[in-house]
Formats: C-alpha cells, structure tokens, sequence
C-alpha cells in the first residue's frame, strides 16, 4: 500500500501538534519515523490510521483519502503496549484477529506456527497475565501481524526487548518487507532506524525536519567532517579555503568542511604539506545529523532537508 | 456489524463466565422463593405460646385479671393457640410507692432481656382518666397494640357503666356498643397485605438496582481496563468507537437478559408444577410475583433502564484513569435508583401522587419508581393487568426512557471516542460539551 501524507495539521488545545507534515511511504518499505519523545510521531500515527482526524490536510492510502475500510488491511502496535490480562493467549490473538476482519478458523490455524516462532508456544492456554514484560510484547507483536496486513504500524517496536528478541523481530519484519509489506517504523533511538530502515522521516516539533533514503541522507550531510592523523605543523590548514571550522587534538585535528571542497581535493592539497598517518572521511550518525538539524529551526532546514511539496 | 458482534461477544463470555453473574443469577430465584415463605413465617411466629404480656396493676378494681381474661380470648390465625401469654398479673396497692418501683424495674429489665415483651401499667384510678395506662415495649407491634387498646377499653367501660348505675343491664350494653372490626379490600375484592405489595416492591427495585450497578460498574470497569492498559489504542485502529461502546453495553445487556430470562423460566416452571412444589398461585405473594403487567414492566423497565445507565457508565468509564477515580461518580446512579426506596411508604399510601407520578416519568426515576408503582397498582387492577391506565402510564414513560436512551447514546459516543485516547487530566465540563459540538 503507497501512504502519503499532505499537509497534514493537527493542533491541541492551540498547542501545534504535526504542523502541515508532508511524508510520501513507497509500497514495500521500511520507512522509519524518527524523532524525540514528543515530536508528533504518534499523533501523526493516530491521524494515518484515521482514529483522529486532521485539523487540515489529507491522508491518502493508494490515492485515496483515508477512511475505515482501509482498518483491516492495517496492522498497529501502539507504544503503549497492553492486552486483555485475564484472557487466554489464544483468546486474545483471535479476537484481535477477528476485529480485523481475519476468520475466526484461520487465526487458529495460524496462531500456533507463531507462537512457536516467538517461544511462547507453551502459554497457548494461559492468560496473558502469567506472562513476563518481554512475553507479552512478542505476543502483541504476533497480533499485530496475523491477520496479514499489507501496511504495519510499529510505534517504538523494540522497547523493553533483549537482544535476542530484537533479533528474532527484525528477521520478521524483513521477511515481511519481502513478501510486499510496507513497514512505517516510529522510534526515538537513532542506531535503530539506521540499521533496518531503507527510508527515513525526522520530525521534530511537530515539523519534518528532513526526509529521504538512508544513503540518500548520509551522502547529503555525510562528507562535510574529515579526520586527520599527521606529523607535523597543520595550523595552515584552517585556512585553506573551504575548510570551516578545525578542532585540533594531540595527534590529530577534525575539520568540518563547508561543502565547497570535497575531501579528496582536499588530501592532495595538505599531502605534500605534512605527513599524513591517516585521512579518514567521518560519516556522521542519523543522531548526529539529527541533533545538528534539529538544534537549529527546523523552518530554515527545510528547503535544504528532503522534499519540501507544501 | 460482524464485529460488533465479536465485541459483544467476548463481552458477554466475560460476564456470563464470572463468579458474580452465577451468583446473582441463582441468589434471585431463591429471594423470590423467600418472598413466598417468608409471609408463612411471620404467620407462624405467633404460635410459641403467644407473646409475653405483663400487667402491673396499681388499681384497686381488678382491671388487670379482667384484661388478662380478655386477651385469652385471642387465637393465632393459623393454628389456633392463644396469642398472648399472661406473664404475671401483679396487683399492688396504689400506697406502696416502694414496691411499685422496685417491680416495674424487674419488669422492665425482663423486657430488656426479652423473657416479657410487653407490660402493660395500670394507673391509680384509672377508669378516671383515659391516660392513665402506659404501655411499655420495645418492639411495636401495631396489632396487638390495638388489640390492647380495645380490651382494655372494654374493661374499663364495664367499671364506668358499672358505677354510673344505669339502668339496663351492663353486659347488654357492652353487647349494644362493641366495638367493630373494620376489613380492607381492594376493589378487585381481594386483600393483598401492604405488607406483601411493600416486600414485593423492594424486591423488585432491589433487583433492578443491583443489576444496574453491579453491570454498570463492570461495563466501566471494562472501559477503564482498555483504556489504562491502552489496549484501547489498537481497538480503535479495528473498530470505531461507536462499535466498542455499542458491542460492550449490548453484549453486557444481553447477559443480564440471559439473567432475567432464566429467573422467569423459573417462574413458569414454579407455575407449571405449582401442584406438585405446593407453591398456592393463590396466595397474595404469588399473585403479585406473577401478575403479567408487573413481570412485563419489571423485564422491560430493567433492560431499558439498564441500556440508560450503561451510557452513562461507559461515559464515566472513558473520562476516567482509575477505578479510584470512578468511585465518585457512581452515587447520582445510587441516589436516583434508590429514590423509590426512601419514599416507599408514601409511594405505597398514594402511588397516583402527582410527584411521584411526575418521578415516575422521568428518565434516572423511571426504571425504578414506575416499577414500584406497577407492583402497588396492577395487583388492584380489574380484568386484565395489560389493559389498564397503569400499563399505559408505564408504556409512555417506557417509551420516554427509550428515545432518552437513544439521544444519550448518540451524545456519549461523541465523547467516548475522544475521552478513551485521552490519558492522564480528566476534562473538564466544558471541554466535553467542545468535543460533543465537535466530534
């Protein structure tokens, strides 16, 4: 399913919660939503999933705008977590199944191929109470997906999971992005999104900061620091043009590069100066781009990050 | 609507598969079985050789032998032995001050200790004066009471005759002037004790109350288990919200449907064998259990009134983040349920009063107070129940409670879909009436 987002406003109480939000999710990705706690990333997950409605701008599914019956092709795990304690697991799974749409007989039938997957087989007939924090995330996880949804929904998936759980979810949800599903994957923590996203947003305040693939976004804001080992006097180098700013350090000094230059050029012109142990092109971290973006006014990033359609 | 009906039914497997439903369901059939014998019992009690009657007799005409022989006169209704039992007639003289109050304590800490239940003072010269007699007890007791009243005017008009030496004979005039005995009935021509129409009454709006209450509050607890385990968030992303609430307050009507559907299968079973269980569909207890317009209106005033409250339960339930927090707002259900209770007895000397019609009609009163007036009315009804003012009375405030129903329903959804994403502050009154304008 192809989402797109346009202008998509909500405001609380006068309070600006997504502020004209313009996001396009190609079929068949991992697109991730980042940005810090209380950037509008769930409301902006409330609003595609049409539980609230924008206070201006459309949510389109497939060129449509968004209404119920997009519900059951919808899989969501909401940040909150929580399921029906005194339930069975069995009970729960098909009942969120059945709100979906899923039969009652295939949820059955399927439910028990999952469970085993996330090692919970032998609760199929206990209460969900009985089961520990991690447990009873894998499990909302497994009713989030069985009914085979076309777009997933994960809002801060990884929370409160172990390595191994981590693991075991990200080989799900890549086999899933395998077989056509499109996965919308909200998260605070940076190295996350950057490991399993093909596509990024960043949202901060309520405005998207920047957006674009992964490659996309580090070849853009990635080759403006260099780090250099030398021997040597280098104090000439702050003033070669293009060069910004130089943080000098015992052994080496860390140059940020203002765009006019590219770090090769640069190297030949510093190589017969001094003696160079090692040249090294740093590539910043999504956290890094965005504490760097986001410090500043997102209204002045914007032109410069990702498509600016509104 | 397939998944209303999935919502309703997990609903529905929840209540009917908890310990409280079982309960009610087989505590109510044994109330109303209770409701039968518990007449007899009262009836019966009179038996162990009668109540205890002392008389202290400070008098010197022997107005105490005379009354104590009076009152052997009384039998019990139902097996014939004497209602009262004379536990002793003390006559002292009207000088001995001392002994009169060394005896009335003795007398009085027997009543105390429930050896005596009443005594019964004679003052000096007391054929004098109306007011010089006392009886003392602590438990009233208006028939016998007036049973004292009357023998003891008996005596004492035979002593005043007899000093006024008139001419005829006394024991004739006595005969002339006796007093009479005044029975009630209804203009069915039958007499269902008040105390039956009241008992009967409190059982029937007792019922509804708890239901209502004891659903109600699950129905909001249920609302308040979703919403603060935030299961409620992936509810909305299946259903909308108007679907939740729908299938919750359905799928629990139907289980107290479920409920009164087996107590009036059990009725009709009691009816069907009543030869065989000894059960008398004559008596006034079962001709008020079973009169068609009273179990017609008790089912749908219950159900209907029910569907009314459950509204506002769900809409608590939303606006709330605790149980804690929903205590506060369950005493306006208690109070306008309970209503008919408090003013039983005034509803019970005029069940036509304007106020209490006026409650009667209204929407929070109805489900109760029109059913306390159907139980005192339709059993005085003649012909058929189902025809009369009363069951009209009944429809229209029904249909007042429906149409009620349905705007409140329409008005909550508005709210519940945006107070169960609400966390955390509870709205205020004004914010409610924004999302209800703008939802």
């Amino acid at each position: 399913m192809h989402l797109r987002l346009e202008n998509v406003t909500k405001r609380f109480d006068g309070r600006v919660a997504v502020d004209r939000l313009s996001l396009e999710v190609p079929p068949g990705v991992i697109f991730g939503v980042i940005g810090p706690n209380g950037a509008g990333k769930t409301t902006t997950i409330r609003m595609i999933l049409n539980i609230i409605a924008p206070d201006e701008g459309q949510v389109y599914f497939n060129d449509r705008p968004v209404d119920g019956s997009f519900r059951d092709r919808v899989g969501y795990l909401p940040e909150e977590r929580g399921l029906y304690k005194k339930m069975t697991l069995r009970e729960v799974i098909v009942y969120m199944a059945e709100l979906k749409g899923y039969p009652r007989r295939r949820a059955e039938a399927e439910l028990g191929a999952w469970l085993e997957r996330m090692e919970l087989a032998s609760y199929l007939d206990r209460k969900v109470e009985e089961l520990s924090k991690g447990m009873a995330q894998k499990l909302q996880f497994v009713t989030t997906i069985l009914h085979k949804p076309e777009f997933v929904i994960l809002d801060e998936l990884f929370s409160g999971l172990d390595p191994l759980n981590v693991e075991l979810i990200k080989n799900i949800l890549l086999e899933l992005k395998r077989s056509g599903t499109t996965i919308l994957f909200s998260t605070h923590v940076m190295e996350q999104a950057e490991k399993l996203c093909d596509h990024i947003c960043m949202i901060s305040h309520g405005k998207k900061v920047l957006d674009g693939t992964i490659s996309d976004i580090k070849s853009r804001f990635g080759h403006n620091s260099v780090r250099i080992n030398f021997a040597g006097d280098a104090s000439f180098i702050r003033s070669l043009p293009g060069v910004r700013a130089m943080t000098e350090f015992t052994n080496y000094v860390e140059l940020d590069l203002d765009g006019t230059v590219t770090p090769p050029s640069l190297l030949r012109e510093i190589a017969g100066r001094v003696e160079i142990s090692r040249f090294e092109v740093m590539e910043p971290s999504l956290y890094d781009i965005f504490i760097d973006l986001a410090r500043v006014d997102p209204s002045e990033v914007r032109p410069a990050g990702g498509r600016s359609d509104g | 609507m397939a998944k209303l009906l999935t919502i309703l039914k997990r609903e529905y497997a929840q209540i009917v598969k908890k310990k409280s439903f079982i309960i009610m369901t087989l505590l109510t059939p044994a109330m109303m079985a209770a409701f039968m014998v518990v007449p007899a019992l009262f009836a019966t009690r009179d038996v162990a050789g009668g109540e205890a009657v002392a008389i202290l007799d400070r008098d010197t005409l022997g107005i105490g032998e005379a009354l104590a022989e009076e009152l052997t006169e009384y039998t019990t209704e139902t097996t014939g032995q004497p209602a009262f039992r004379i536990a002793p007639v003390i006559t002292l003289p009207p000088a001995d001050s001392a002994g009169y109050r060394r005896i009335r304590d003795s007398l009085v800490q027997a009543i105390r200790n429930e050896r005596v239940k009443y005594l019964i003072e004679i003052f000096p010269e007391a054929p004098l004066s109306d007011t010089n007699l006392l009886l003392v007890t602590n438990s009233d007791n208006f028939k016998s009471a007036a049973r004292f009243e009357h023998r003891l005017t008996r005596v004492l008009s035979r002593i005043r005759l007899e000093q006024a030496n008139v001419n005829l004979p006394v024991d004739s005039i006595l005969a002339l002037t006796r007093r009479v005995e005044l029975h009630s009935q209804d203009t069915k021509g039958e007499s269902i004790p008040t105390e039956i129409k009241l008992y009967a009454g409190f059982i029937f709006v007792l019922l509804i109350y708890m239901m209502i209450v004891i659903h109600g509050t699950a129905l909001m607890r249920s609302v308040i288990e979703e919403k603060s385990n935030r299961i409620v968030e992936v509810l909305v992303s299946s259903v909308t919200p108007f679907q939740l609430m729908a299938g919750k307050i359905v799928g629990m009507g139907a289980s107290s449907l479920t409920q009164v559907a087996i107590w009036i299968a059990v009725g009709l079973g009691i009816m069907a064998y009543s030869g065989s269980l000894g059960v008398d569909l004559n008596s006034p207890a079962a001709r008020v259990a079973f009169d068609p317009l009273i179990v017609l209106a008790f089912t749908l005033f219950f159900v209907v009134g029910y569907l009314f409250y459950s509204v506002y339960f769900a809409f608590i339930g939303s606006i709330v983040n605790s149980d804690k927090e929903s205590q506060n707002f369950l005493w306006p259900v208690v109070l306008c349920l309970m209503i008919p209770v408090i003013f039983a007895t005034a509803v019970i000397q005029d069940p036509n009063a304007t106020w209490i019609r006026v409650l009667s009609f209204l929407p929070p009163f109805a489900p109760t107070m029109m059913v306390l007036r159907v139980v005192f009315i339709a059993p005085t009804v003649t012909g058929l129940s189902l025809m009369s003012n009363i069951a009209l009375e009944a429809l229209v405030s029904l249909i007042i409670l429906i149409l009620t129903t349905v705007a409140a329903i329409w008005l909550t959804a508005r709210v519940f879909r945006v107070g169960i994403l609400m966390y955390g502050k509870r709205p205020t009154l004004p914010e409610i009436a924004r999302w209800v304008r703008h939802a």
